[in-house]
């Protein structure tokens, strides 16, 4: 047990080398990075000061000699091939050193925790509700397999995988929040959060900022969720276990909740570690149309302005969780069934 | 306590499995629809049975093959004209505003043609159902577009005072249309790489294994914007995008398929008769391992619409002015408090779409599930 989790941890390097270095390619070979930004922005204000009225002060205006760009390409460590800046960064990450964000100068882990709490309240947040109502309704939907109840609720959650969160999300911010005026726009908290008056008036505000992104967030996880519960539980209910249960006197009550359910649980534990990435990293899309300043919408922006150390920065995150959660995955289904071995 | 519908799960597997397999042997070529196998023919009749799935195929049906129609319904350019004696057709040529006695060069405007003619009275305009293009923009109405719904525009304009309506419905056939390519062109290759891990194994699957998962784990909505902010985005380019990243799941399926297949008794016979590799696997393991690729196909082309359309919402999809129901929605959320009619059909109008996808998919599941639960009550 032990080797074998020394083993997938060990393996996660290979993976982890090989998605920064990808990343790192495609950085080098995109343009409109900083550089390409520093270049039109010295554009425009030179053509700006060129048209304004007595401006003698040539020296003065902010056109960017050659020197000078070479100065910040070597403060962007641009001058080295693409290994090099790749080993600095790679050395610097051993260290836990994630750099520095191209846009705001500040370090790239200090701007990642700013961000979390936010991300991990709406992730956590889902995530019980998800499991709260899909666990339950699962069973039920299995028990009454076929029945009005089966087939009304199956229509609901279809209709549930067939909406795109971000679809519904704008649906819901133009008319409950726009038209009924029912929902703050978007945003985390108020403006005034500071000066609410009491702790409730501040929880309140909370809560009445995160339910439109909370349902646009969950829309999608529903129906998965569900419906691998009920196929979960309608297939222990068949099984050799729950009829010798049923054999041997035991009430159908007994036999499905003490025998099937716990076994049903199994595929469960599985997703159990794939979501955690998913539930941490957000939604950018969600994240942008509700403008919830969290990881998602922090990732997306580093990405459409290049502000590579958070792109990369994000993604080793990203790529840890997700391997992490794939471990935790294998691990829970080890606890849960005791069949599975590891070789 | 009563037993319903008991069949051991395992035992029907393996029926399944064995049934396809002897008539491979025994019917080579099942090409017509007639000679359909007849575990084939019970799917066929399963998903019949299914009564959601089976109408939604329907509906969408008709409306693809709509939507192939789209100039013929919804067109600015009238369907016929009538004009001194000769016809014309329009619909795929241009006639300039002269050759029907106008005095402009630019491209006859039909809508004022039918008016001008009714007044006249001998000549004649067949106009489509909805005489709107999607790109055409209409500032013919009082005030500033987006316009709201009216006997005119049923749905209303966007923005730039387009027809709703009309930039829907040709969305949808763009969208459609992608979604079932990407999905086609992933499958392919996914079958591939995955027919090779499967039927290889060994060093050939543990190295590919590795690479996809490197790859599966790169955010691919991040990449598909750095790309297309690269390059400017074309319907092909799009697609080629997409694919980089669409064709990974179905490998996971068809490797364990065909790895399951290969070690079976007729599989083994092939080989000790001298077949090749390639003949293995093309002419004896895939056409046994594609259960998968029927079942998985509504659900990936839910998945392809989804991933467009939420380019187009970014700004990182087709190029406008495409009609695209992505950038509908982003319109709709730029203009929340004056044009709420946008969003609400846009968001309809892909909701139902994906609806209908979704019960085909459930029910070509359920038809191609060979599990079979039994109650016990």
């Amino acid at each position: 047990m032990r080797s074998y989790i020394i083993r997938r941890i060990l393996l996660m390097f290979p993976t982890l080398i090989g998605i920064t270095v990808i990343t790192f390619l495609v950085t080098q070979f995109v343009p409109g990075g900083p550089i390409d930004q520093l270049r039109s922005r010295a554009f425009v204000q030179t053509e700006g000061g060129s048209q304004a009225p007595g401006g003698g002060l040539k020296s003065m205006d902010n056109q960017l000699s050659e020197e000078d760009l070479k100065v910040m390409v070597a403060f962007y460590g641009f001058d080295k091939p693409w290994y090099v800046q790749y080993g600095r960064w790679l050395l610097r990450l051993a260290r836990f050193d994630l750099g520095e964000s191209f846009r705001y100068f500040t370090p790239v882990s200090e701007l990642i925790v700013s961000k979390l709490p936010v991300s991990i309240y709406y992730g956590l947040i889902s995530f019980i509700l998800v499991y709260f109502v899909c666990v339950p309704l699962g069973v039920l939907k299995a028990i009454r397999h076929k029945s009005i109840f089966d087939n009304l609720t199956s229509v609901l959650i279809f209709a549930g995988y067939a909406t795109p969160g971000f679809a519904l999300g704008t649906l819901l911010l133009v008319f409950v929040a726009s038209h009924m005026d029912l929902f703050p726009l978007g945003g985390f908290v108020s403006d005034d959060f500071e000066f609410l008056p009491t702790f409730w008036a501040k929880v309140w505000d909370v809560v009445h900022h995160s339910i439109l992104p909370l349902i646009s967030y969950a829309v999608g996880y529903f129906a998965s969720m569900t419906i691998l519960m009920k196929n979960s539980v309608m297939e222990n209910m068949s099984s050799d276990f729950v009829r010798t249960a049923l054999a041997k006197g035991s009430s159908y009550h007994r036999a499905i909740f003490t025998h099937a359910l716990r076994n049903s649980l199994i595929p469960l534990a599985t997703s159990f570690g794939n979501n955690i990435s998913l539930f941490l990293m957000g939604s950018f899309l969600i994240e942008k149309i509700f403008n919830i300043d969290g990881m998602g919408l922090l990732g997306y922006t580093s990405i459409v302005e290049r502000d590579y150390p958070v792109v990369l920065g994000i993604l080793v995150i990203g790529a840890i969780l997700t391997l992490v959660g794939n471990l935790l995955s294998d691990l829970c289904v080890a606890a849960a069934d005791p069949r599975v071995r590891f070789s | 306590m009563r037993l319903l519908n008991f069949m051991h799960r395992n035992s029907k597997v393996d029926r399944e499995r064995v049934h396809s397999s002897q008539n491979e042997g025994i019917q080579p070529r099942q090409s017509q629809v007639s000679n359909l196998s007849p575990i084939t023919r019970r799917r066929i009749q399963r998903f019949k049975s299914i009564k959601r799935g089976y109408y939604s195929l329907w509906i969408l049906a008709f409306a693809i093959y709509l939507s192939f129609f789209a100039e013929l319904l919804m067109n600015s350019r009238a369907l016929a004209v009538r004009f001194e004696g000769a016809w014309y057709f329009p619909t795929f040529h241009f006639y300039s505003g002269r050759a029907f006695g106008e005095d402009y060069e630019s491209e006859a405007n039909y809508r004022e043609l039918k008016k001008k003619f009714e007044v006249s009275g001998h000549n004649y305009v067949l106009l489509p159902p909805i005489p709107y293009n999607p790109y055409e923009n209409d500032f013919a109405l009082q005030g500033n577009p987006p316009y709201a719904p009216d006997s005119r525009h049923l749905l209303g304009t966007d923005s730039s005072g387009r027809d709703v309506l009309v930039r829907l419905f040709y969305g949808f056939r763009i969208a459609i249309i992608f979604a079932i390519l990407l999905t086609v062109s992933g499958y392919f290759i996914g079958t591939v790489i995955g027919a090779v891990m499967g039927y290889f194994g060994g060093w050939v699957d543990l190295l590919t294994q590795r690479a996809i998962e490197i790859w599966s784990t790169m955010p691919f909505l991040y990449l598909c914007i750095i790309i297309a902010s690269i390059f400017e985005p074309t319907f092909m380019i799009l697609l080629g995008i997409l694919l980089l990243f669409s064709w990974i799941n179905m490998t996971y399926y068809i490797r364990t398929e065909v790895y399951r297949e290969k070690a079976k008794d007729y599989a083994v016979a092939a080989k000790s008769m001298g077949a090749g590799h390639l003949r293995i696997i093309m002419r004896h393991l895939l056409p046994n391992s594609l259960v998968p690729l029927v079942s998985y196909f509504p659900f990936s082309v839910v998945g392809g619409i989804y991933s467009l359309t939420a380019l187009d919402f970014l700004g990182y999809g087709l190029p406008p002015p495409t009609p695209s129901w992505g950038d509908l929605l982003n319109q709709g959320l730029e203009n929340a408090m004056n044009a709420p009619w946008i969003t609400a059909a846009t968001f309809t109008a892909l909701v139902v779409t994906l609806l209908l996808i979704t019960f085909i998919g459930e029910a070509v599941r359920e038809a191609f599930d060979p599990r079979q639960f039994s109650r016990y009550k």
